[in-house]
């Protein structure tokens, strides 16, 4: 019994910090696999498809039926979603049904999606590297006047950003900003080619209404977090022990109130995924999310099928990192169990 | 002279069974409308042709102001739009075509026709063979010179794909034997007669390519813009032709089509000067802006007809007194003013107001709530109930039927509601054509094209499921009526006989309403599509 127990022993010595790595990835696989089967579920009970699009609303049914052998859509569902899978999983992101539909040889989804996609990744950024501080400052400001005016004040601003959608505080930003004060475009029109941060105006008002949106989950978790270690003994003690306040705060108080607004703040990443898709039809912004949404109405799930994997990726790739830091945040998690 | 004993109908009806998608030209809500060629009306002793005269601002006053560049905002294809004229159906692609390209017909401001690239549509005595005229010294944008060749290559290449939106109007051709006469002229025979041949040429999905063209992602015609750049859902981008055949035209040296799907964004991008124009202004938003001024409201009647149609093969509306007490029902009036804010002329049961053809000696059908009553206790049908199936996809459907449910209590007729989704509202796979009673929308190109598609015998979009065979020959019979007064009289048969016996309840005919910078001069509302009908050349920019 003794000669199993000792490699055990060293196994867990070794990696525990690995196998949690390893356990999160493993994870991961699974969640995007059963994503994917999902998406393409999903997709495929939408009625009409490409063809019948291309075709219009009355295609005969002998049109279609060839057209959407042209499109291989006449094979097992199964053998669709192989086809699909394996060429995500080699980077190869497919055809365009549409543009297959329209008789095209290929019609591959990434040249569609490219600029799309950086455009978003642009706004997301520039978003969270707003939303990113200022959750932990105005939370942190919220925790240490808890009680008094200052919190009462972010916590209701925050909370009433967050009651509403995003199309309505986009409407009330421009009613402000440019029906009333004419000071900001109203809309985010770019030029294929053109990067949006070549007139960076035209990105305040959809960052500004992400960022409405997005900020009072996390300034609330980081306030409820702080507020709570600010009442830990350690805290105390390091008062006690003549420790400036600021110091207190930031290395004693900030870093344990982290660690589970790490998660909120991930989840908030992730559901800005969500508000920039709306956000970017209000503002007819050149992202993913104007592009997902006509994809959707006209039917081309090539397009549609690879752009929600692509966000499925981002998602789960987004609590990895947030599991991983939170892992360097709480050393308790690295040791041995 | 066609024999009216032998109008060939079924020739024809089967070659329109390759035909467009009627939903192509639904979904875009902007069809564009022809007329009859004027030569040839002039050949048959004068012509008929009701005008439809736009109404709203005009943006004519002064003088042109070369220069500048006019940017156009319309909702998006997605990846599906394209440059391809022959399989483009949205607005977006429309107003790409229709700079690039030219018709041989142009559409008239009163849904006449004029001189294009072609000069004259001259029939045979039957109607059964073409000489087509062609303007000499027309260039391409690459400099080739437009002819024959050209247009023989464009018809055979509008049918070459039963995925092309163009098939329908050259189902009635016999493209096999196209010849081309001389360098400008082109024999075009007929597979049956067809006294209006030209009103098949005015629609932008049958405008000119030239030969041998199979690229459309660098398209070449003759318009008066050139490509320069293409991103489907995005932007796309044209320049000024110098040679154009328009001499003068067009003004501005640039035009700018941008895709923007949400209405609010396109108006504030209008507001905020990002475009100068923009398609389909919601007619509540058209409304408020009429009142401030800030932009100009560009109002163009048109023949976009809207209506609730009745399945006349399925219970109760297989009684003719049933489909009688139901038209008579509908408050019309009440109906465009508040479904669509007042933007359309009232309704009177058939289609294609303002065009050629169409029967203007009917009387204008009124809400009769007694006869309706009167006619329904005669059928046993009193306390009807009956489902009416509606969808949002088009603007002021729900509204319209929500109305007409209202109305409908008067007459002691209960209508239920059904709100289904848009995807499968005119899904052939999956509600199309199979509900009893709904609602549909057609912006027909021409009389014919409407009859041909929606009510005869082998119509594929046969929403009303009509079916009459003596009515039918009637049909063949006026489209191939060379006389342009017995073409008229029996016309008014057709149309008659739906106005009384048919399925359709046609309420309004919509306006096309768009929105315009106070900058931006020349664009005139007109009846064949939205923004002045997409002629860019005549708009120019004010200081």
């Amino acid at each position: 019994m003794t000669t199993v127990a000792e490699p055990r022993a060293a196994d867990r010595e070794v990696s525990p910090v690995l196998a949690f790595v390893g356990r999160r990835l493993l994870g991961a696989a699974v969640s995007l696999l059963v994503a994917s089967v999902l998406i393409f579920i999903g997709t495929s009970v939408l009625p009409g498809n490409a063809a019948s699009v291309v075709l219009g609303r009355g295609a005969t049914p002998a049109a279609v039926q060839k057209l959407e052998k042209q499109m291989h859509l006449n094979k097992p569902l199964t053998t669709q979603y192989t086809n699909w899978l394996g060429g995500f999983v080699h980077g190869d992101l497919g055809d365009s049904s549409i543009g297959l539909a329209q008789g095209q040889k290929h019609a591959p989804v990434w040249a569609l999606i490219s600029d799309p996609v950086k455009n978003s990744l642009i706004l997301a950024l520039i978003t969270a590297l707003f939303m990113i501080p200022l959750s932990l400052g105005l939370g942190a400001i919220a925790a240490v006047y808890a009680g008094r005016p200052a919190d009462h004040a972010i916590s209701i601003m925050s909370l009433a950003a967050i009651a509403l959608p995003e199309f309505v505080i986009g409407s009330l930003l421009v009613g402000v900003f440019f029906v009333w004060l004419d000071v900001l475009p109203p809309v985010a029109i770019i030029p294929p080619g053109q990067s949006p941060l070549s007139d960076p105006t035209k990105l305040i008002l959809p960052v500004a209404t992400l960022l409405l949106a997005s900020l009072a989950a996390g300034i609330r978790m980081v306030r409820a977090g702080m507020v709570e270690t600010l009442q830990a003994e350690y805290v105390m003690a390091a008062r006690l022990n003549g420790l400036s306040e600021r110091w207190v705060l930031w290395r004693y108080a900030m870093r344990n109130a982290l660690a589970p607004s790490v998660q909120v703040l991930a989840q908030n990443l992730q559901w800005l995924i969500g508000g920039i898709i709306i956000t970017e039809t209000v503002f007819a912004y050149p992202g993913l999310g104007s592009l997902l949404v006509t994809a959707v109405g006209n039917r081309d799930l090539g397009v549609v099928q690879s752009v929600a994997m692509l966000i499925a990726v981002v998602y789960v790739m987004l609590n990895l990192v947030a599991d991983l830091i939170v892992l360097l945040l709480v050393p308790k998690l690295r040791e041995p169990a | 002279m066609s024999d009216p004993h032998n109008p060939r109908p079924e020739t024809g009806i089967e070659l329109f069974d390759h035909r467009i998608s009627r939903g192509t030209l639904l979904r875009g809500a902007a069809g564009t409308m022809l007329g009859m060629s004027p030569l040839l009306a002039a050949a048959c002793g004068g012509g008929s042709s009701s005008s439809t005269a736009g109404t709203g601002a005009s943006t004519s006053a002064g003088t042109p102001v070369k220069g500048g560049t006019l940017r156009a905002g319309f909702v998006g294809g997605g990846t599906a739009e394209t440059l391809n004229l022959y399989q483009g159906v949205t607005p977006i692609d429309e107003s790409r075509a229709q700079n690039l390209f030219d018709p041989l017909l142009v559409v008239n401001p009163d849904l006449t026709t004029g001189p294009g690239l072609a000069l004259e549509f001259n029939a045979n005595a039957d109607a059964t063979e073409y000489e087509i005229k062609l303007r000499p010294g027309v260039e391409f944008h690459n400099g080739k010179t437009f002819g024959a060749e050209d247009v023989i290559y464009s018809m055979r290449l509008m049918a070459k794909s039963a995925n092309f939106a163009s098939v329908p109007f050259v189902a009635g051709i016999n493209l096999k034997d196209l010849k081309a006469i001389n360098a400008t002229t082109v024999k075009v025979p007929l597979l049956y007669p067809d006294a209006d041949l030209g009103a098949n040429f005015v629609y932008w999905n049958t405008w000119m390519v030239q030969n041998g063209e199979t690229d459309f992602t660098k398209p070449v015609g003759t318009g008066p813009f050139m490509f320069d750049t293409f991103k489907a859902g995005t932007q796309s981008t044209f320049k000024r032709n110098p040679n154009y055949w328009q001499t003068g035209k067009p003004y501005v040296d640039e035009l700018l089509i941008q895709s923007i799907d949400d209405n609010n964004a396109r108006l504030e991008a209008l507001q905020s000067g990002q475009i100068d124009a923009m398609a389909q202004l919601p007619t509540a938003d058209a409304k408020a802006h009429q009142a401030t001024g800030d932009i100009t409201v560009l109002v163009a009647k048109s023949p976009q007809a809207m209506m609730f149609y009745m399945d006349t093969t399925q219970a109760p509306f297989t009684d003719v007194r049933v489909r009688q007490a139901m038209k008579l029902i509908a408050d019309r009036p009440a109906l465009v003013a508040s479904a669509i804010n007042g933007f359309g002329s009232i309704g009177n049961d058939i289609v294609g107001k303002g065009l050629p053809f169409y029967d203007n000696s009917l009387p204008q059908r009124v809400q009769d709530i007694a006869q309706a009553k009167s006619l329904l206790k005669q059928a046993g049908q009193e306390n009807l109930t009956v489902t009416l199936q509606t969808s949002p996809i088009f603007p002021g459907f729900v509204e319209a039927a929500t109305l007409l449910a209202q109305q409908a209590k008067a007459a002691g007729v209960t209508i239920n509601l059904k709100q289904v989704p848009p995807s499968s509202y005119y899904n052939p796979s999956a509600l199309y054509l199979k509900m009893a009673f709904a609602e549909t929308q057609w912006p027909p190109p021409s009389i014919k094209f409407f009859y041909l598609q929606a009510l005869s015998s082998k119509a594929p979009y046969n929403e009303t499921h009509w079916k009459n065979a003596a009515w039918n020959d009637l049909l063949f019979k006026a489209i191939g009526e060379t006389d342009q007064a017995t073409a008229q009289q029996t016309w008014n048969q057709v149309q008659e006989i739906q106005y009384n016996q048919g399925g359709y309840i046609n309420w309004t005919n919509a306006d096309w309403v768009d929105g315009l910078s106070t900058k931006v001069k020349g664009l005139e509302p007109h009846p064949a599509g939205v923004l002045g009908n997409y002629l860019f050349m005549n708009a120019w920019l004010s200081a």
